[in-house]
C-alpha cells in the first residue's frame, strides 16, 4: 500500500473514531445524562396569567419526574422564556430556544397571539413543538409532522361546540358576541359567528369588540343591551371578562354570558363574584382547580407546598394542563426509548393513545393523520358561586375532525 | 343612541376620565415646582396599589390602610426626589426624563420580582352592587372616583392659594432663583412637591385597585394622563382636571360610536387637532394658572 494511501486511511480512522462519539449522541439537546427542553409563555403584561401557570405547572411535573429518576436515564432540564404574549418575541424566544440554547424539543406554554409568531419558523426548523394551551388553527391545521397539541382543541372545533351548545343547550337564536381583537379571542368569536350560520343559518344579532386590558365595557355592553340577545357569548381574558360581566348586572343586562374556554376557571369567579352567576362556557379539564374532588384537593395541596407564596386565584387550569401535557410529553420521550431523536419522538407521541397523568387531566391521544390531543370538553356552569358540570353532550359530527380522516 | 344610553356612557366616559385627571394632577405638581416630567409616575401609581395591598394583608381596616398608603406613598416621592432627582436636576430635561423613565423601570421589575404578573384583588368597603338614578345604572365605585377627583383638585387649589407650602410651590414654578432670594428653601419645595405628586399617584392606584385589580401594568396610563395634561394645557391643575374628564368621555364616545379601534385613534386625533389650534392646550391661556 503507497505511503499516501497508508497515511489517508489512519487519518479517515482517526476522523471516524474522534466522530463516533458525536454521532451516538448527535441530536440536539440530548446528552448521555440530560433532554433540554425550551418552553416558552407570557410571564409579564396581560396574559401573564398563562404563561405563569404554565412555567410552573410545567417545572413542578419536571420536578416530579426528575425526582423519580428521570426518563431513561436522563433528566429533563427547563430552560424557559417570556414571550410577552407577542407573536414577534415568542419567535425570538423560539430562536435563541433552539439556535442558541440547543434545545431538543420546545414546549409551548404562549396563548395563541405568541404562537402564530413561531409556526413557520418551527415547522422550518423541523424541531418538535408541543403546544400545551393555544387553540390557533395553524398548530395542528394544515397538519404538520412535528407540532402537536396537548390541552386545548382547535378553535374551529370550539366553534362548533360553542355554537351547538347554545343552540342546543341554551336553547338561543339571538347571539351577541363581545370580543376581543387578538387572536385568541377573534378566533373564537369568528369561529362561533362562522358555525352559527353554517350550521344553523344564524346571524348573531350584535358582535362588538374590545382592546386587550380594556378597562371599561359600558360601550359594547350597551350596543349589546340594544340588540337585546337571549345569551351574550364573551371572548377575551379572566380580567376582562370579570370587568365586563360586573358592568353588565350594573347596567342591568340579565342575559346569561357564555364564555370562551380560558375563563371557566376559579380565577372569573374571584374577580366577577356574584356577577359570574349564571355563566356557563366549556372546561379543558375535568376537575377545575378550585374542585373538592379528592384528586383535585391532593394535587393542589402538592401544588401549593411548591409554591406557597401565589394569589388566591392560582393554580388555575392552565397550571393544571402545563403539568398534564408535561407528563404527556415526558411519556413520548420515555417510549421513544434511550436511543432518543425527533423521529422517535413523533412516533412515540402519534402512538399515545388515552394518555394522562391522573384524574385531574383530560386523556391526551395523538394518531398518525391528527395531533390534537384532548377532544374532551365538558359545558359548566356557574351556580351558587362554584363551576358545576352541565348534563349535556354535543350531538353534532364535527366537520373539523373529519378533514383529518 | 338614546339619551339614556348617551348619560350612561357620559357616566362612564367621567370616571375613566378621573382617574386620567388624578394622573395628569400628579404629572403637573412636579412639573410646576421642579420642571420634571415624572415618567415614573404610572408606577408610582401602581405602587400605591401594592402598598395598600400590603397593608391589607396584615389585616388593617381600610380607614387606615388609605391614609397610611399615602403616607408611605408621599415619604418614597419624597426619597425619589432626595436620591434621584436632585443630584441631577441641573442636567437637561432630556437627561431627567430618562431617569424618570428608568426608575419607573426598576420600580415595575421590583414589583414583578415579588408579585409577577399575578392579578390581586382589594376590597374596598365602598364597592357594592349599582343602583338606579332614574334612567342611568350607578356603580358606587364610579361615584368614588368622581368625587375624590372633585374633592382632590378642590383641596389642591385651596393648598395652592392658601397655605404657605403651596404659594411657596408657586413661587419656586415662576421664578426659583427669586423665590430662594425671597427665603423659601427651594429644595423643601423639590421634597414636598414630589412627596405630594407621589401621594396623589397612590390614591389614583387606591381607587383603581378595587375595580380592575392589581397587577404590575395598573399604571399603565401614563401616556394617556399626559395627553390630559397636555390638552388642558401642561402645568394648570385645572387643565390637568379638564383635559382628563375630556380625554375619557372622548375615548368612551369615540368607542361606542366607531368601535374599539377607534376608541385610541379619535381621542389622539382631537388632541393634535386642539394643538394645531392652541398650542398651549385648552385651558393654558386664557384662565389664571392655581
Amino acid at each position: 500500500m503507497p505511503a499516501g494511501t497508508r497515511l489517508f486511511l489512519a487519518f479517515a480512522t482517526c476522523v471516524a473514531l474522534a466522530s463516533a462519539p458525536l454521532a451516538a449522541a448527535a441530536e440536539q439537546g440530548v446528552t448521555a445524562d440530560s433532554i433540554a427542553i425550551g418552553a416558552f409563555g407570557p410571564i409579564t403584561g396581560p396574559a401573564a396569567y398563562i404563561g405563569l401557570a404554565g412555567r410552573d405547572g410545567a417545572a413542578m411535573a419536571i420536578k416530579e419526574i426528575n425526582a423519580a429518576g428521570g426518563i431513561n436515564g436522563r433528566k429533563l432540564n427547563m430552560t424557559f422564556e417570556d414571550d410577552g404574549h407577542s407573536p414577534a418575541k415568542a419567535l425570538a424566544a423560539a430562536k435563541k430556544l433552539v439556535d442558541d440554547d440547543k434545545v431538543f424539543v420546545l414546549f409551548n406554554v404562549a396563548g395563541s397571539n405568541g404562537t402564530i409568531g413561531t409556526i413557520d419558523y418551527v415547522k422550518e426548523k423541523d424541531i418538535v413543538m408541543f403546544v400545551s394551551f393555544a387553540s390557533a388553527p395553524g398548530v395542528t391545521w394544515p397538519f404538520a409532522k412535528n407540532l402537536f397539541r396537548g390541552g386545548t382543541t382547535e378553535v374551529p372545533r370550539y366553534g362548533e361546540l360553542y355554537a351547538e351548545y347554545i343552540v342546543d343547550g341554551l336553547k338561543a337564536q339571538k347571539i351577541g358576541i363581545i370580543s376581543g381583537r387578538e387572536e385568541y379571542p377573534k378566533n373564537e368569536g369568528d369561529a362561533l359567528t362562522k358555525q352559527l350560520q353554517k350550521w344553523y343559518q344564524i346571524t348573531p344579532v350584535k358582535r362588538v369588540e374590545f382592546n386587550i386590558g380594556d378597562k371599561d365595557f359600558t360601550p359594547q355592553l350597551l350596543e349589546l343591551q340594544q340588540a337585546n340577545p337571549q345569551v351574550i357569548a364573551f371572548f377575551g381574558n379572566p380580567a376582562e371578562a370579570a370587568i365586563a360581566l360586573r358592568q353588565a348586572k350594573e347596567l342591568g343586562l340579565n342575559q346569561p354570558f357564555f364564555v370562551g374556554t380560558t375563563m371557566v376557571d376559579q380565577g372569573l369567579l374571584t374577580a366577577a363574584g356574584p356577577a359570574a352567576e349564571g355563566a356557563t362556557g366549556f372546561a379543558l379539564i375535568p376537575l377545575l382547580p378550585g374542585s373538592s374532588d379528592p384528586a383535585m384537593k391532593a394535587w393542589r395541596a402538592k401544588w401549593s407546598a411548591e409554591y406557597p407564596n401565589l394569589p388566591p386565584n392560582r393554580p388555575n387550569i392552565f397550571d393544571v394542563l402545563a403539568y398534564a401535557d408535561m407528563y404527556v410529553l415526558a411519556e413520548g420521550i420515555r417510549n421513544a426509548g434511550k436511543d432518543l431523536t425527533s423521529a422517535k419522538l413523533i412516533d412515540a407521541l402519534e402512538n399515545i393513545h388515552d394518555y394522562r397523568v391522573g384524574p385531574i387531566a383530560s386523556p391526551r391521544t395523538f394518531a398518525k393523520n391528527h395531533h390534537i390531543g384532548n377532544l374532551g370538553l365538558q359545558p359548566m356552569q356557574v351556580r351558587n358561586g362554584e363551576w358545576v358540570r352541565m348534563p349535556w353532550q354535543s350531538k353534532r359530527p364535527s366537520d373539523i375532525l373529519q378533514r383529518y380522516q | 343612541m338614546t339619551g339614556r344610553i348617551a348619560l350612561q356612557l357620559a357616566l362612564s366616559g367621567l370616571s375613566v376620565g378621573s382617574i386620567y385627571a388624578i394622573v395628569a394632577l400628579s404629572l403637573a405638581i412636579p412639573f410646576k415646582a421642579s420642571r420634571v416630567l415624572n415618567f415614573a409616575q404610572g408606577e408610582l401609581v401602581t405602587l400605591g396599589a401594592y402598598i395598600a395591598l400590603v397593608l391589607t394583608s396584615y389585616g388593617l381596616p381600610y380607614a387606615v390602610i388609605v391614609p397610611a398608603t399615602l403616607l408611605i406613598a408621599a415619604a418614597f416621592g419624597l426619597l425619589i426626589e432626595r436620591l434621584v432627582i436632585r443630584p441631577i436636576v441641573d442636567a437637561p430635561e432630556f437627561t431627567l426624563v430618562i431617569a424618570t423613565f428608568a426608575l419607573g423601570l426598576i420600580i415595575r421589575a421590583l414589583i414583578r420580582i415579588h408579585w409577577q404578573d399575578n392579578v390581586y384583588f382589594l376590597p374596598a368597603p365602598y364597592a357594592g352592587a349599582a343602583f338606579a338614578i332614574g334612567p342611568l345604572r350607578v356603580n358606587p365605585s364610579y361615584l368614588v372616583i368622581i368625587g375624590t377627583t372633585a374633592v382632590l383638585v378642590a383641596l389642591l387649589v385651596l393648598f395652592f392659594a392658601r397655605t404657605k407650602l403651596g404659594k411657596a410651590m408657586r413661587a419656586v414654578s415662576f421664578n426659583p432663583i427669586a423665590a430662594r432670594l425671597m427665603g423659601i428653601r427651594v429644595s423643601t419645595v423639590f421634597g414636598s412637591a414630589w412627596a405630594l405628586s407621589a401621594a396623589i399617584g397612590a390614591l389614583a392606584g387606591l381607587l383603581l385597585a378595587p375595580v380592575i385589580g392589581i397587577n404590575p401594568e395598573l399604571g399603565h396610563l401614563i401616556s394617556k394622563a399626559l395627553v390630559a395634561a397636555v390638552i388642558g394645557g401642561f402645568g394648570s391643575l385645572g387643565g390637568a382636571l379638564f383635559g382628563g374628564l375630556l380625554l375619557g368621555v372622548l375615548e368612551t364616545y369615540a368607542g361606542a360610536m366607531f368601535g374599539a379601534a377607534f376608541k385610541e385613534i379619535i381621542p389622539f386625533a382631537i388632541l393634535i387637532a386642539i394643538l394645531l389650534v392652541r398650542p398651549q392646550g385648552l385651558w393654558g391661556a386664557t384662565h389664571a394658572r392655581v
